[in-house]
């Protein structure tokens, strides 16, 4: 790295190398059975430079170390954006509570041993239906990044993380029923009967199908689903959407929009999360980042660039969607703050109305505006205050930004969701619901 | 290379299959938003998969490093030993050895990076300046060429050929707070030529996007929904075309009896086929990543189930023939069943005798996305009009469409004319693999009781 830094240094104003290594074993099962495993090795690096006060960006992954990288990098900056920041002098020295992202159990895990975790989940499943499709993915990870500047700023570090999945799916006639739900985490405390016994009580409450009727009412997301009210939050919060001013939450710095008690963080700083680490891929130290407090908007989020345009300043949160990508705005984790009514309290109150547990099409459609607007593929039917069984063909619509505001309650209990997004149980007063009529 | 993967594939003893797959690409993306422009790279990437089956358990290693090819073919039979527990079944097929070339019209890796830049700058301006209401855009260029080397332990050897190009036109347009957006893109197999001239497209992204902000939420309900070419090509993809690929039933004897051949799945005159040996389309190949030869394949003929995509393994289990639909995203993803260019077939009515007998329904055009879990899917247009009285009314926006896979299908009612097959940027997704260059395509389709999501 040393090497390729001090040879461009040569030719631009300065540079960084960014490097990641990486080994991913998934342990896959099918059908209740083992099916294949997985080894995958993958190491590759990012040259970005800035060149007569211009950006160049180029990557290789695989192969030889070779200067094709500096040649191809400076050939872009030609064209490249002007640049509104130089890269960081230091990366300070480590705080004393250092951060926890790595533990070594997981990477010594063996495939025996995760094979046999898997077996023993579906022995669970069997012993409660053994007609049930069951399908598991037991993973590891782990990775290693390198940054190295021509400021003098360098740093590296080690992640780990364990991921077990399950999917069960019941068939009968021509209704299916697919019920779906990780655990992942940096340290290998994994306890898969908290998956099993979650996936057994949505099977349970399940068993019936009842009929909703189309109109508006009260709405319960689960923690599984609430990235459909939150990620268009997200998106206007991001640094990039504000200074385009795409964003409809653009000019609401300070602003209060939401109730009192929402509360919205990235945060990097979290132990043994996936979204954690010292410093964000361009040496920014990662920190717990305040997007949302008491429903008023604190702050957007940046990467050194837009912040540098924006006439902010990074808030460490500049992320590499892969090794080909640049650094821009991202989230590390994202925490949603807990309320303090308890899901079966939210069950209770409800008179007539619905869970949402998982949904399709998340993502889809005008983000940005706040629209969304989901075919829910596992949702229960809540009748006088208790769940009597699931609901199929229903739709809910609506915006997010404005559907927020008529928050009943948060959940007094957050979950972790994909090892990066902390999430409690969201209750809303009223929502569209469109179903099919029979 | 031959000399090299034959050598690495000698001796794979207790191993009842083993592949490599070798791969060297390059590629080019810009991209432009609003004005500015946001990103231009060059990348290249080099790297290899090594998959071993023993006794029925498969085993997948992938690296970036040829040198230890050997090894690394030794580790994936070691791995694939340790869960192999029945006995191997693939189908049969004959081992090839051929060099598989692209004729590009205009080569995109003799085109320097400033000609790529100014064309789509070009058409960034060109959505800048349609009107006062377009607040940003989102115009993305990509290139890459992939070099692919697959060789077999039965003795294949086949070198590919995979170039790619895309142009993606997102238009922005903003009043107030109502923000829209509009797209427009293009993906070709066929070179740099294809990209030169489509400033029409990033006029009508403009047009759409403005003409957006207009329109009203549609209210949600039940409708009859006539699906332009481009929807109806998403829909036959998204809500069928995953349920054909035999990979998520082969060993789900509950699903197989749910799809048998010869169920009644659609409307009599519904024919839907998948066919990768179409020449030049996104999903166009000659060879499968196992290497199979790639035809034409009739999904559904007069509504019946007739047919369904395979790899080696799945056309082996449920004894049927192999169809040439393995395929591998590149070198770091094993292969699995996937579509290539999946199409209704043409009716006959014309797209005005479609509408006209429609009271109150919508007409859906163009799309954002789609999504499927085998039962239900849910797709987004880009763009909508309320149908009134047999003739298209006022523009509605945020149409989402959503339904059930056995009844949907049976619900169609009419089919138009009018096929053409969309070749779009992005692409499909399945297994932690996208975007899997695909084409898919429909004349107009006319669909009764179909569930959109609104307010």
């Amino acid at each position: 790295m040393e090497r390729l830094i001090k040879k461009v240094k040569e030719k631009v104003d300065s540079a960084e190398l960014f490097r990641l290594k990486s080994k991913t074993v998934p342990v896959n099962f099918e059908v209740g059975k083992l099916k294949s495993v997985d080894i995958s090795d993958y190491e590759g690096q990012a040259l970005r430079v800035i060149n007569k006060g211009k950006i160049g960006f180029s990557s290789v992954v695989g192969g030889n170390e070779s200067d094709s990288i500096i040649e191809k990098a400076i050939a872009t900056s030609e064209f490249g954006i002007k640049a509104g920041f130089d890269f960081p002098t230091t990366t300070k020295p480590k705080v004393e509570n250092e951060l926890k992202i790595y533990d070594s159990k997981i990477k010594d895990k063996s495939v025996t041993g995760m094979i046999k975790i898997g077996e023993a989940m579906i022995e669970q499943i069997k012993d409660f239906d053994k007609n049930l499709r069951c399908d598991i993915t037991i993973l590891k990870h782990n990775n290693e990044i390198e940054y190295l500047n021509s400021k003098g700023a360098a740093f590296s570090y080690k992640k780990t993380f364990l991921s077990y999945s399950m999917m069960i799916q019941k068939v009968e006639e021509k209704d299916i029923l697919m019920i779906y739900s990780s655990l992942d985490s940096g340290e290998d405390k994994l306890k898969s009967q908290d998956l099993t016994d979650e996936l057994l009580e949505k099977l349970k409450w399940g068993e019936n199908i009842e009929n909703i009727k189309s109109g508006r009412m009260p709405v319960i997301f689960t923690p599984n689903a609430a990235m459909v009210l939150i990620l268009p939050i997200v998106s206007g919060l991001n640094g990039n959407t504000v200074l385009k001013k795409i964003s409809p939450l653009a000019n609401k710095k300070e602003q209060k929009i939401w109730g009192d008690f929402f509360f919205l963080y990235s945060d990097g700083t979290i132990d043994f999360t996936l979204g954690s680490a010292p410093f964000d891929d361009e040496g920014i130290r990662m920190r717990r980042l305040p997007l949302i407090e008491k429903g008023c908007i604190k702050n957007f989020y940046y990467d050194l660039q837009t912040a540098g345009i924006a006439g902010e300043n990074s808030t460490g949160n500049g992320m590499r969607h892969s090794i080909q990508s640049a650094p821009a705005p991202g989230i590390s984790n994202l925490v949603l703050g807990e309320g303090n009514a308890s899901f079966s309290d939210m069950v209770k109150d409800v008179k007539e109305g619905i869970i949402v547990d998982q949904v399709l099409g998340l993502g889809q459609g005008n983000v940005i505006s706040g629209a969304f607007s989901n075919n829910v593929q596992l949702g229960f039917k809540i009748k006088n205050g208790k769940i009597t069984g699931r609901i199929k063909n229903v739709m809910i619509a609506g915006n997010a930004i404005e559907e927020l505001k008529n928050m009943a309650a948060l959940g007094n209990k957050a979950r972790w969701i994909d090892g990066k997004y902390k999430f409690p149980h969201i209750y809303l007063k009223s929502l569209s619901v469109s179903t099919k009529q029979n | 290379m031959k000399k090299i993967l034959e050598n690495a594939l000698k001796n794979t003893g207790k191993a009842d299959y083993v592949e490599i797959r070798l791969e060297k690409k390059e590629s080019t993306s810009i991209h432009f938003q609003g004005k500015k422009l946001e990103k231009i790279d060059c990348s290249q990437q080099m790297g290899g998969s090594v998959r071993a089956l023993v006794k029925g358990g498969w085993s997948f290693v992938t690296f970036n490093q040829y040198d230890k090819l050997k090894e690394k073919v030794g580790q994936a039979i070691n791995i694939a030993t340790l869960i192999g527990r029945e006995k191997s079944r693939l189908a049969e097929v004959p081992p090839v050895v051929e060099v598989v070339k692209r004729e590009l019209n205009k080569d995109f890796r003799q085109v320097s990076l400033k000609e790529k830049k100014e064309l789509i700058e070009n058409y960034n301006n060109i959505i800048l300046n349609y009107s006062p209401k377009i607040q940003s855009t989102n115009v993305i260029y990509g290139d890459s060429f992939s070099t692919v080397y697959f060789a077999n332990s039965e003795g294949s050897f086949i070198r590919h050929e995979k170039p790619n190009l895309i142009v993606s036109l997102t238009a922005i347009a903003r009043d107030g707070d109502n923000v829209q957006m509009a797209n427009e893109s293009l993906g070709t197999v066929k070179g740099f030529k294809k990209a030169e001239d489509i400033s029409l497209r990033a006029e009508k992204a403009a047009f759409r996007a403005v003409n957006l902000l207009k329109a009203k939420p549609v209210e949600g309900g039940e409708y009859t929904v006539v699906l332009d070419q481009t929807l109806g090509g998403v829909f036959i993809h998204e809500a069928f075309g995953h349920l054909s690929e035999a990979d998520f039933l082969y060993e789900d004897d509950r699903m197989k009896n749910l799809m048998k051949l010869g169920t009644k799945f659609g409307f009599k005159k519904l024919n839907v086929i998948d066919d990768g040996s179409i020449s030049n389309l996104l999903g166009s190949s000659k060879y499968d990543d196992e290497g199979v030869k790639t035809k034409k394949n009739y999904l559904i003929r007069n509504g019946i189930l007739t047919g369904r995509l395979h790899s080696r393994e799945t056309a082996k289990k449920m004894n049927e023939m192999p169809t040439g639909n393995a395929r591998a995203l590149n070198y770091r993803f094993k292969p699995i069943v996937r579509m290539t260019n999946t199409y209704i077939e043409n009716g006959k009515t014309s797209f005005e005798n479609l509408i006209s007998g429609v009271k109150k329904g919508i007409y859906a055009k163009k799309f954002y996305g789609g999504n499927t879990t085998f039962e239900m899917f849910t797709f987004s247009a880009g763009e909508g009009f309320m149908i009134r009285d047999g003739k298209i009314a006022e523009p509605v926006k945020d149409v989402v469409l959503s339904g059930n896979l056995f009844t949907v299908l049976l619900n169609i009612e009419s089919i138009g004319d009018d096929l053409k097959m969309i070749e779009a940027a992005g692409g499909c997704g399945k297994g932690g693999q996208a975007p899997l260059p695909v084409s898919f395509g429909s004349p107009h389709l006319r669909i009764k009781k179909v569930v959109v999501g609104g307010k």
